[in-house]
Order: structure tokens, then C-alpha cells, then sequence
């Protein structure tokens, strides 16, 4: 049976891609397969239910429509209908409003300074763990100095310069964040480049950053993917300890970091201000954090068995 | 199904560790209500506990201009003529026994009373006085407040640097006990206004100990080095955490003194000085957060109070930059403000929609009243100031220090300007107090948000900021009529004619409009019911000498 044979040698050839593996092994975990439903749901609708006509505008207030509880709908004295999903806040905006939008921020903040900070963490630790001795040395070193710095006094150094602007925000948090990235990446291109693949590599005669960029770099993703789905949520955090801190989105624009500041200090009086982004928050992060976790046991199934 | 069993019992320890913490948290405070509060202990040992805003900038009177610091000052320090505890208009002998003006009120002599000493024992004398009244008013010194002694004949000239001999500014010590104001122009008011912090003197011996008289903060400054009059002294400083004030021993009135010490304690936000209020922490909160207010006018024996305070809050206007250099385009943003609105669902603690500028609490004082609140109106102002619709305005900012009451104001004001005008590009920018303050003295703005609280009870305390180059003024606005008016009004003995030129110059001021006014202050704290005699007082500049603390009856508010 010619046909059969050589349908067997395909799929032998083709074997099973590590990214296939992984992706098995993720689905038979179900709180990360959850996991990753629910950020994908929280990305929809942050990004893509704000465009939707109908949903009320995050800064318009109605003061008269103040700490209404949620589901209601109430005339403002402009003669305005107005119909709260998740109530209203201490201005009369909308609650359910404000967190999709502040959802837009946290969100992008989290993805798009996780991007800065994996791009520079895996070029900088791969570069110094390939080259090695002197150069190594003094890249580390140059990374634990940034590690000394006090994170918060170069933002509010940084604020007080440029003014408070949310592309500072992803700036300093990613210029920050990429230090670890860099060194998981150098831990594992030291241990890579000594194979032999890397050596055939080498005796083929390929240049020097031919083998960093196409053999290297792409062997250590897997620790990268895990470290990266935990970066984001840690991103979150640093932008709502920022807007906390009053350094983070200026008013009336929110964040989920925000909306929590903002609720926490009325929590006496209002609770549900505080409660409703708290949860939304907190099940973004649970979520991204057992999505971290899946990954990791997916990619690497050795760790997986202790 | 593969899980280990052990993990499964490691979770159950897990949940057995959080639920007994849960349930500690829980019961922990219950334990501690037993306990005697921090303001029980404090009671007893006559020890007043303030909530007293920010950190002080200093403790030097020549170089503070902000409430908190003022409050401190006045248990440190005494001047010739001290609040009254129960009236603003009633004065109180502070240094000076008693004094007397000539018969146009332009000349002022104080009797010092001889036994009046510093915290180091030294006797003060008329000379402490003209020593302080040199130090403030010296052109190096520099000092923020410095135009608070422009009734002091040639004072105006000589910290501008156009004199160079103090000899010839308008105060003489004849005596050691004797001291002679010569004043510019009438003042019938003038024993309210020595009562101000930049009035006090200062211990010649201790600031030349340590720099020379026109240095800023040197350590004479420090507690142990720190000398005053007041009837307290300095005992403890520490940054951001308290400042502490004991009996001063040479207190010529140390016998009358109710009170074992005072600790300031600056709480910038609100909700924490709330918290610590409810917690028993503090006597006497600085402020209140709004969204609280209801809460406690409901309850019984409510601490809340909240009383008509001397104020102004307002947004400057930059006058020197686009957009708000167009005087339409300021008016058109002062008419499309529902300052009704604002009070009632945004400050929401009493105060009184303001459409000029002087609070009406200043006695037989009428402002104009020009502003309003007429869509109408301001969409015409926007059209003469060239803008077809708001959408062409450029964008411009909102500068506010950082405090959740300023922001909701903002916001809401941005929510006006954006439905009633139309106007998109408003962005609000928050600072840091002391950021703030420097932004605004370098007119680096084209909003700032504002507050005013007079320094004495008479209009004139909140027309004189806006004189050209006034250093209060900080819009760069400047009006020759105004000035004319200012300066004629000053000339006037006769009270009522006084003020109806004052009334006349503030129509001018309102036309101009270089500020928007908003509302006026009232004052929202909470006070202790173990405090006593502290009455409400429309400048809020209690006499500390005759407060006391009395534990309240069982049953009070905790």
C-alpha cells in the first residue's frame, strides 16, 4: 500500500510541534482554559463594547443623579433619561461606563508595556548570555543598578519632567519591567548555547547573529510566554499602585487602578464604588496569573510532575 | 482526579489559616474598644490633638502662607493684638497692653506690656518687633507675604529696593515698651490686621545665631533652637508626622493657659483624617470629606460642624497666554458654570454659590453681583471672543492641587463647559501641593483652581491680591482703574465710602474677570465634644490659650 506508507511518513514527519503539545496540554487544564475565555471576554468588551451606541459616555456627569444603586433609570434635571447598569458615581457618571473604559487603559498599559518590556529584556539577556565574559558581566551589572533604583521615585522624577502623560506610564513601566524578563532569558541562553546544535550551528558557519536570533532566541520562548502572561498582570498592578498615587491617568479619564482609589476612599458611603472595579480587577488578574500558570505546565510538562 | 491528597489537605489548612485570621480582624477591633481611645488619654493629660492639613513649609512666620501653617504659628507665637475666641471683630491685649490711634486712624502706638518675655526668658521689646517688621519686608529675604506690611508707610518701597534705609519705613520703637506704626494711608481696621502671622516678632539672638537676618530656613527653625512668645513652645518637629507644642514657662499669662500641649498632625486627605477622627486619633479634624457630610448631619450629637468661613474659591485665569487672554472668552466660561450645582451635589457642605468675589460676610460690604449662570450669555461671550463653536477652542488645562474635592469640581466644571459650550479640549492636570503653589507663582497655567481666606475681616484683604503685580495676584491681569480705585479707597477714613469704592473697584475686577469665582467657603470639620470654648469664627483663628478639654459624659459620639 504505496498510498498508506507514505501517509504514515507525513505524519511521522510532521510529528507533533511544541506549540501543539503545549496547546493539549493547556486545554485538558480547565481553569486556565477559563481563564483564558474570561481575559479574552474582558478584552472584548473593554475594547469593543464602548463603541457600541447606547453605552453612556465615562465622563458625562449628572449631579443630581448622584450614588444611585445599580439598574437604575432616573431623569436628571437636565431631562435626561438615564438608565445605570451598575449605578451611578459620586458625579452621577456611569459605573459600568467607567470600567469598561478603565478597563481600556489597565488593559492596554498591561499588554502594550509587557511588549516594551519583553522586547528589550529578551534582546538584552540573550546579547549577554551568547557573548559571555566581560561583556556579560558588565551588562548584569548595569541591570542590577536599575534594579537598586526606587521604581516610584524615577516616575514621579520622570512626571515632574515630561508632566503626567499615559505614554510615560507605559515608558517607565516597561523600561522597568524588562530587567527580570533579561535575566531569565540570559540564564537560558547559557545553558542553550552550550549544546550541540548550537555548535552545529557554529561549524556550519552561520553568523553570530544568525545563531542568537533564529536558534537561541526562539528555544527560550516557552520560560518567555510563562514569564510574560505573569509580567501583565504584575504591569496591571504597577499602573493601579500608580494611579493610586495620583501619577497614573489624569481626570476624568479612569483606570481600573483608579476607579479602585476612587472607591476605596468612599467605601464608607458608597461601597459598590469600590466593589464593582475591585472585582472585575481582581478577576483579570486571577485570571492572567492561572493562564500563567497553565502555560507554564503546558510548555514545560517536566516541572509539571513534581 | 491526579491531584495528591496531601495538596488537597494543605488547601484545607490554607482555608483554616485565612478563615481564623478572617475572624481575628474581625474581633481585634471589638478587643481594642475597651482599650482608652488615643483622645481619652490625650483629654486627660490636656494635650489638644489637630488635624492640621499638609506638612508646614516652615515654622518661621516670614516664610508661611498656607492655613495649616498659620495655625501652628499662633500657639507658638504672640502678636500685639490676639484673636478673640468668640468674635472676629473683638479684640484680645496680646503683647501689647493696650493702644491707640491718632484721630484719621494713620497712626497706631502700642503699649507693650513689660512683662512679657520669650521662651529662652528674654524680655520682648518694641525692638523685636521692628527687627521682625525689617526681616520680612528686606527685599532678600524675599518673603511671600511681605505685602501684608504695605500699610506701614514707605514698607512698599523699601521691599521693592527703591528705599535702603529701614529708618524711614513707618515703624519706631520709642522706648522698649512703645511701638509707633505710621500707616499710608487711614486704616480703622489695623488692630485686625497685626493680628496676622506676618505680623509676629521674631528673637532677634536666636535667628543670628544661626545665619544671618535675611537667611531662609536655617536651623534656628529646629526644635531646642526654636524661640517664640506664644503661650506654647516648640518641643518636637517630625516631618510628616507631627509637630508638637508644649507650655511656654515665660508665658507672661502661663497661669491662664488651660491646655498641657498641642500636637499638630498633618493629614492631607480627608478620608484618612476622617478615619482618624472616628478612631479617636484626632480632637479636631481640619477638613471633612463631602460625601460624608450626610451621613453625619444624620446623626445624633453629631460632631459635624460646619460654619460660615471668610473665604473664596475661585479658578485664576492666565491672562498672558491663549486662550483665556480674550476677556470674552474668560466671561464666557464664568457664565457657563451652574454654580448651584456645585454646591449642592458636589461640595455639598453649605457654602454659597459666589457671583463676585468678596464673601458677603464682610460687614456692610455689598459685592456686585455680575456674574451668573446664563447659557445665553455665555454662548454669546464665546462667539465675540471668535470661536464659532467650542470645538474650536484650543486645547487649555486645569491645574488643581491634588485633593478629591478639587477634582470632582474640576470634572464637573469640564462636564459644563462641554455641554453648555461645547468646549472639548479641557484636560485637568493634578499637583502636588507644593508644585502647585510654585506652578502658579510662575504663572506656568492657563486654569489654576484657587482658594482665598481673608486675613482680616474687611474686603480690602481680597481686592488688594489683584493690584497689578500684587505677589498674590499670579494672573498676570492688571487694570488702571482698578488700581486708581484701590488706591482711592484707601485713602478714605469714612467707612462707607470706603467700601462703596471698594464695591465700585470689584465691579471693574468682575468685568475683567481674570478669575472665576465659584463659591464661597464654608467650614466643614469635626470637632470633639471634649473640646471647649472653641467657638465658630469666620477667619477659623482660634486663640489656643483659651481653649480647654473637658472629658465629655458617657455616651458622646466615640
Amino acid at each position: 500500500m504505496p498510498a498508506a506508507t507514505s501517509k504514515n511518513a507525513i505524519a511521522i514527519e510532521k510529528g507533533s510541534s511544541l506549540g501543539r503539545d503545549a496547546w493539549l496540554r493547556l486545554r485538558k487544564n480547565h481553569l486556565a482554559m477559563a481563564s483564558l475565555w474570561f481575559t479574552v471576554f474582558i478584552v472584548f468588551i473593554s475594547f469593543i463594547l464602548p463603541l457600541v451606541p447606547g453605552i453612556p459616555n465615562p465622563n458625562v456627569t449628572h449631579p443630581d443623579l448622584q450614588s444611585l444603586p445599580a439598574f437604575t433609570s432616573a431623569k436628571s434635571m437636565e431631562g435626561v433619561e438615564v438608565f445605570y447598569l451598575l449605578g451611578s458615581d459620586h458625579l452621577g457618571r456611569d459605573v459600568f461606563s467607567r470600567i469598561l473604559h478603565g478597563g481600556r487603559v489597565s488593559l492596554a498599559v498591561g499588554f502594550l508595556a509587557t511588549f516594551v518590556s519583553l522586547t528589550i529584556g529578551v534582546v538584552y539577556g540573550a546579547v549577554s548570555g551568547y557573548l559571555g565574559g566581560r561583556i556579560d558581566a558588565a551588562m548584569m551589572r548595569v541591570v542590577d543598578i536599575l534594579y537598586a533604583l526606587p521604581f516610584i521615585i524615577i516616575v514621579i522624577i520622570l512626571t515632574t519632567y515630561f508632566g503626567n502623560q499615559l505614554w510615560l506610564l507605559f515608558v517607565c513601566i516597561g523600561a522597568v519591567e524588562w530587567l527580570t524578563m533579561s535575566r531569565i532569558v540570559r540564564g537560558q541562553v547559557l545553558s542553550l548555547k552550550r549544546q550541540e546544535f548550537i555548535e552545529a550551528a557554529r561549524s556550519l558557519g552561520l553568523s553570530q547573529w544568525r545563531i542568537l536570533f533564529r536558534h537561541l532566541i526562539p528555544n527560550t520562548l516557552g520560560p518567555v510566554i510563562v514569564y510574560t502572561t505573569l509580567t501583565v498582570p504584575a504591569v496591571m498592578r504597577l499602573e493601579a499602585v500608580l494611579s493610586f498615587l495620583s501619577l497614573g491617568v489624569q481626570p476624568p479619564d479612569a483606570s481600573w487602578g483608579s476607579l479602585i482609589k476612587e472607591g476605596a476612599d468612599l467605601m464608607g458611603s458608597d461601597p459598590a464604588l469600590l466593589i464593582y472595579p475591585a472585582l472585575v480587577f481582581g478577576a483579570t488578574l486571577f485570571s492572567l496569573n492561572f493562564l500563567g500558570d497553565g502555560l507554564r505546565d503546558a510548555l514545560d510538562p517536566k516541572s509539571s510532575k513534581d | 482526579m491526579l491531584r495528591p491528597r496531601t495538596d488537597r489537605t494543605g488547601q484545607g489548612r490554607l482555608l483554616r489559616l485565612t478563615l481564623s485570621s478572617l475572624l481575628l480582624l474581625i474581633l481585634l477591633p471589638l478587643a481594642s474598644c475597651r482599650q482608652e481611645s488615643r483622645v481619652e488619654r490625650a483629654t486627660r493629660e490636656k494635650i489638644l490633638l489637630l488635624g492640621n492639613g499638609a506638612e508646614p513649609k516652615a515654622l518661621d512666620p516670614h516664610l508661611v502662607s498656607s492655613v495649616g501653617d498659620a495655625n501652628i504659628l499662633r500657639a507658638l507665637f504672640e502678636g500685639l493684638v490676639i484673636n478673640h475666641p468668640e468674635s472676629d471683630t473683638l479684640h484680645e491685649p496680646g503683647v501689647a497692653e493696650r493702644w491707640e490711634p491718632n484721630a484719621d486712624f494713620s497712626e497706631w502706638r502700642f503699649f507693650l506690656r513689660t512683662n512679657a518675655k520669650w521662651s529662652n526668658g528674654d524680655p520682648v521689646t518694641a525692638h523685636d518687633f521692628t527687627y521682625a517688621y525689617h526681616r520680612i519686608l528686606h527685599p532678600e529675604m524675599a518673603a511671600p507675604y511681605a505685602s501684608m506690611l504695605y500699610f506701614l508707610k514707605n514698607a512698599e518701597a523699601f521691599n521693592r529696593g527703591e528705599i535702603k534705609d529701614f529708618a524711614e519705613v513707618g515703624v519706631k520703637a520709642v522706648g522698649d515698651h512703645e511701638l509707633v506704626c505710621t500707616l499710608d494711608n487711614p486704616a480703622p481696621f489695623f488692630p485686625d490686621v497685626v493680628k496676622h502671622t506676618t505680623w509676629l516678632p521674631v528673637h532677634r539672638g536666636t535667628i543670628e545665631k544661626f545665619g544671618k537676618m535675611t537667611d531662609n530656613y536655617t536651623e534656628w527653625q529646629k526644635p531646642g533652637n526654636h524661640v517664640g512668645n506664644g503661650p506654647f513652645q516648640l518641643a518636637e518637629w517630625r516631618i510628616n508626622a507631627h509637630v508638637k507644642a508644649r507650655p511656654n514657662p515665660h508665658y507672661w499669662d502661663a497661669a491662664n493657659v488651660k491646655l498641657k500641649g498641642i500636637d499638630f498632625y498633618p493629614i492631607e486627605s480627608p478620608f484618612t483624617e476622617e478615619k482618624a477622627f472616628r478612631n479617636g486619633l484626632i480632637h479636631l479634624s481640619y477638613s471633612m470629606p463631602e460625601s460624608l457630610i450626610e451621613s453625619y448631619r444624620k446623626q445624633e450629637n453629631s460632631p459635624l460642624r460646619i460654619e460660615t468661613y471668610n473665604g473664596s474659591y475661585f479658578y485664576r485665569c492666565n491672562v498672558t497666554q491663549s486662550p483665556t487672554d480674550n476677556a470674552d472668552f474668560r466671561r464666557a466660561l464664568a457664565w457657563a458654570i451652574d454654580r448651584e450645582v456645585i454646591v449642592k451635589y458636589v461640595t455639598r457642605g453649605g457654602q454659597t454659590p459666589a457671583y463676585a468675589f468678596t464673601p458677603p460676610s464682610e460687614e456692610g460690604y455689598h459685592p456686585p453681583q455680575v456674574v451668573g449662570y446664563d447659557l445665553e450669555k455665555a454662548r454669546d461671550y464665546l462667539k465675540k471672543a471668535g470661536y464659532t463653536s467650542g470645538k474650536d477652542v484650543p486645547e487649555f488645562v486645569i491645574i488643581i492641587n491634588t485633593l478629591e474635592a478639587h477634582k470632582n469640581i474640576a470634572m464637573a466644571i469640564q462636564d459644563m463647559w462641554k455641554k453648555n459650550l461645547g468646549i472639548e479640549k479641557v484636560r485637568i492636570e493634578n499637583q502636588e501641593w507644593k508644585v502647585y503653589q510654585q506652578t502658579v507663582l510662575d504663572m506656568r497655567y492657563d486654569v489654576a483652581r484657587a482658594g482665598w481666606i481673608g486675613d482680616y475681616v474687611d474686603p480690602q484683604t481680597f481686592l488688594g491680591m489683584w493690584v497689578t503685580k500684587d505677589s498674590n495676584n499670579n494672573t498676570g491681569w492688571s487694570n488702571a482703574d482698578y488700581d486708581r480705585l484701590l488706591r482711592e479707597s484707601s485713602r478714605l477714613s469714612d467707612p462707607a465710602a470706603r467700601l462703596a469704592k471698594l464695591a465700585e473697584a470689584e465691579a471693574v475686577l468682575l468685568d475683567g474677570m481674570p478669575v472665576l469665582p465659584l463659591y464661597w467657603y464654608t467650614r466643614v470639620y469635626l470637632l470633639h465634644p471634649d473640646v471647649r470654648n472653641w467657638h465658630p469664627l469666620l477667619l477659623d483663628n482660634h486663640p489656643y490659650k483659651h481653649i480647654g478639654l473637658v472629658p465629655s459624659e458617657k455616651g458622646g459620639p466615640q
